[in-house]
């Protein structure tokens, strides 16, 4: 890496120690396995690549989702924010889906965004999960301060933990106020909603070193849900 | 009464579409149009099915409509609207036109475009078939009825989730084959049932039923083209003919029906199709049946006369209703994997068995299918329409 | 106070349906006295329902079709926290559904 000036130095958030998120497996509706893990910096950019083509998908929100996603990522990757971590959803090594977040003290951790690209399977619920999981079970915190840019898709979260108002807190996601997911209740509904199993075989591993990227095309229409329209 | 044969049949992709309503209604029309090949032979009547585009789509009067998309003036045109069921109710109207002798060409196309609204204003909309004192205001939604009917079903007669599990795994393999269908995901026991990831994987939705036994919201059209004898003879090509339909109703309010575990109505509407056809259910080599829950097209099944009361469950383990089985259900991976645009679902079951008769199925073919059936079911099973098919030569 | 659910008593044959049609459906008479509907019974079926309507908040609703001793089948809240099949109920009249300012009564199953 190298050393950093004193003034880079100055611009860099001081990091607090996180835990790395213990990779875990999960078999999907499909019979297909996903693995869940931790993103390095040094992924970024693949990931990056994967959010661009969804810059423009006005459809459920992507196109938010995906620019706040692209400057949090590169945010993640330029040390400009303090204590981001980014957790993927990977099938074959293919990218299923991201989630990021933060830690905003030992007590408390903000998250930040959801996006899947391969759809009708729950990624999202279980990736979201696993990001609540991280946060209290890992990190070992109280609460977990939660906003979306999408109505009816986080009604669902809202109603489904459930999660509990703290209206007089500002998410950094702007302008709304938050929500939270307190331990007591995380802990409740763990059993309804998270799964998978640990460790991960040194096979899924190795099928998960490298993230693949899902072509422009696959992204788009899955998200998008469009197929050429035969008749 | 007059013969009736559907001569041409087109569907669009059913799923999650950009195009208008309209559009969708005119794309599947045309296509059925073609298939026929009517040449210069006049379309004298269209007849649209469709439940929710005056509440989601804001749109009234989509007979008159298709017409002018279509340019088919003068035809006699209206709207069908029977809940679930307004497909094979607006083939009902069509038929009856040509067996009158009134018209000789009539064009049947459903379309649902509901998709513009959110997944909870799609449940309301849809809850609103419901009896509105008895049942609405508490909450009820289709699911829910589905739900405590599954209950008693499988407290009545055996039937596990296993089975309701079984159906969607075979209808999603056939949707799979289905370029046409709007879930085209494969699934798998493991996935949705047995594994503990299900219970995130497969969330309940109504229980018993779950997320991966219920259909999805769907946009698209599905359109048939019917004709007289003397059409069918001057067009040449294949004939598959309209054999018999049969209606039923139901009471309204599901608790005031006579034996909850019962579909009623299923059972009267299928006798009627068969005895008008002339035919019996074992003669039936391909059907469609109405799975908007996993449970009824187990429970249709029976209803509809192909196994014993309370034995559908049965015949499902035993692999008769797969696609190489001896009564293969829902080849085109029914309402739970081809999808369900409420008002083209039952227009859509019919275009699958005649592209069946004419084998032009490809990869989901059930071989040499001669007689088919299908059950559109309205409501609650409170309004149900049944369909023979045969093909002639 | 309370609002209560009301089916109809038919003048000619003494049927009493729930819900109400505009004739009696066992003989057609289309003359009749409005009669309370409720009391004792057992629970035929129930559901706990997700995937609600915008205006509940609640992660699920339980549902159940009642059969009354009397013989009269209703559908309502079921109030239960471990439902049963057949399980012994009463009903009450409580807020089923809220239309904006509105709350709506209707019926609803506890334990007997």
């Amino acid at each position: 890496m190298g050393n950093i000036s004193d003034l880079e130095a100055l611009l860099r958030p001081p990091a607090m120690d996180m835990p790395v998120y213990p990779p875990k497996a999960i078999t999907l509706a499909s019979g297909e396995t996903m693995v869940v893990r931790q993103a390095t910096r040094e992924e970024v950019p693949t990931l990056l690549e994967a959010l661009y083509p969804l810059l423009w998908v006005e459809r459920d929100f992507y196109d938010i989702v995906a620019a706040r996603l692209f400057a949090e990522l590169l945010a993640f990757k330029r040390y400009r924010v303090k204590d981001e971590y980014v957790l993927v959803g990977l099938i074959d090594g293919e990218l299923a889906g991201l989630v990021n977040g933060r830690l905003v003290d030992h007590k408390t951790g903000m998250s930040y965004h959801t996006l899947t690209v391969r759809r009708g399977l729950r990624v999202g619920s279980h990736l979201f999960a696993a990001k609540m999981e991280y946060h209290i079970e890992h990190c070992q915190q109280e609460e977990i301060l939660i906003v979306a840019e999408s109505p009816i898709g986080f009604r669902r979260w809202m109603i489904e933990y459930p999660l509990e108002k703290r209206y007089e807190v500002q998410h950094e996601l702007g302008g709304v106020p938050s929500w939270v997911l307190p331990k007591d209740v995380y802990l409740a509904a763990k059993p309804r909603l998270v799964a998978g199993h640990r460790p991960v075989s040194d096979e899924l591993m190795k099928s998960a070193a490298t993230i693949v990227l899902p072509g422009d095309e696959t992204v788009v229409r899955q998200v998008a849900g469009e197929k050429e329209e035969e008749s | 009464m007059n013969p009736v044969y559907i001569a041409g049949a087109g569907m669009t992709c059913f799923g999650r579409s950009e195009w208008p309503l309209m559009q969708l209604a005119s794309v599947a029309s045309l296509a059925a149009l073609k298939h026929a090949n009517l040449g210069d032979i006049p379309v004298d009547g269209v007849v649209v099915a469709n439940m929710g585009a005056a509440r989601v789509n804001k749109q009234t009067a989509l007979g008159s409509a298709l017409v002018d998309q279509l340019a088919l003036y003068p035809a006699a045109a209206e709207s069908v609207e029977n809940g679930p069921a307004s497909g094979a109710s607006a083939v009902k109207v069509g038929f009856q036109a040509i067996a009158s002798g009134m018209a000789d060409v009539v064009l049947v196309t459903g379309v649902e475009r509901m998709r513009v609204v959110n997944g909870l204003e799609g449940t309301d909309f849809v809850a609103s078939l419901s009896h509105p004192v008895a049942e609405y205001i508490y909450g009820v939604t289709l699911p829910s009825l589905a739900g405590m009917f599954a209950r008693l079903v499988m407290d009545k007669f055996g039937v596990e989730r296993k089975h309701l599990a079984m159906v969607a795994i075979k209808n999603h393999a056939n949707g799979a084959k289905n370029p046409y269908a709007h879930i085209q995901q494969t699934v798998t026991m493991e996935g949705i049932l047995t594994l503990p990831e299900a219970a995130v994987n497969n969330p309940p939705i109504a229980e018993p039923l779950h997320m991966f036994d219920c259909c999805p919201v769907s946009d698209g059209a599905a359109s048939v083209v019917l004709v007289s004898e003397a059409v069918a003879a001057k067009l040449g090509g294949p004939k598959v003919r309209i054999a018999g339909i049969g209606q039923a109703t139901d009471t309204h309010a599901v608790h005031e029906r006579e034996d909850p575990t019962d579909l009623k109505a299923v059972r009267i509407a299928a006798a009627k199709a068969f005895d008008r056809a002339g035919l019996k259910p074992g003669d039936v080599d391909v059907a469609e049946l109405h799975d908007a829950f996993t449970i009824l097209e187990i429970a249709e099944s029976e209803a509809s006369g192909f196994f014993p009361r309370g034995e559908g469950h049965k015949a499902l383990e035993r692999g008769e209703t797969q696609l190489d089985g001896s009564l293969p259900i829902n080849p085109s991976g029914g309402l739970k994997a081809k999808g369900h645009p409420v008002g083209a679902t039952g227009v859509a079951q019919l275009v699958e068995l005649t592209w069946q008769l004419r084998g032009e199925c490809a990869a989901r073919q059930v071989k040499d299918a001669k007689v088919a059936y299908a059950c559109n079911f309205g409501g609650f099973g409170n309004n149900v329409v049944a369909s023979v098919l045969q093909r002639e030569a | 106070m309370s609002n209560n659910v009301y089916g109809m008593k038919c003048s000619s044959c003494g049927t009493v349906s729930y819900p109400k049609h505009a004739v009696c459906p066992k003989c057609r008479n289309e003359k009749f006295e409005d009669v309370v509907i409720g009391g004792e019974g057992k629970v035929l079926t129930y559901t706990d329902a997700y995937a609600l309507a915008i205006e509940y908040e609640t992660r699920f609703l339980r549902l159940a079709i009642v059969e009354l001793d009397d013989g009269i089948r209703v559908t309502g809240q079921l109030l239960a926290d471990t439902p049963k099949m057949g399980m012994r109920v009463k009903t009450t009249i409580g807020t089923v559904r809220e239309n904006g300012e509105t709350a709506i009564q209707g019926l609803q199953f506890v334990s007997a």
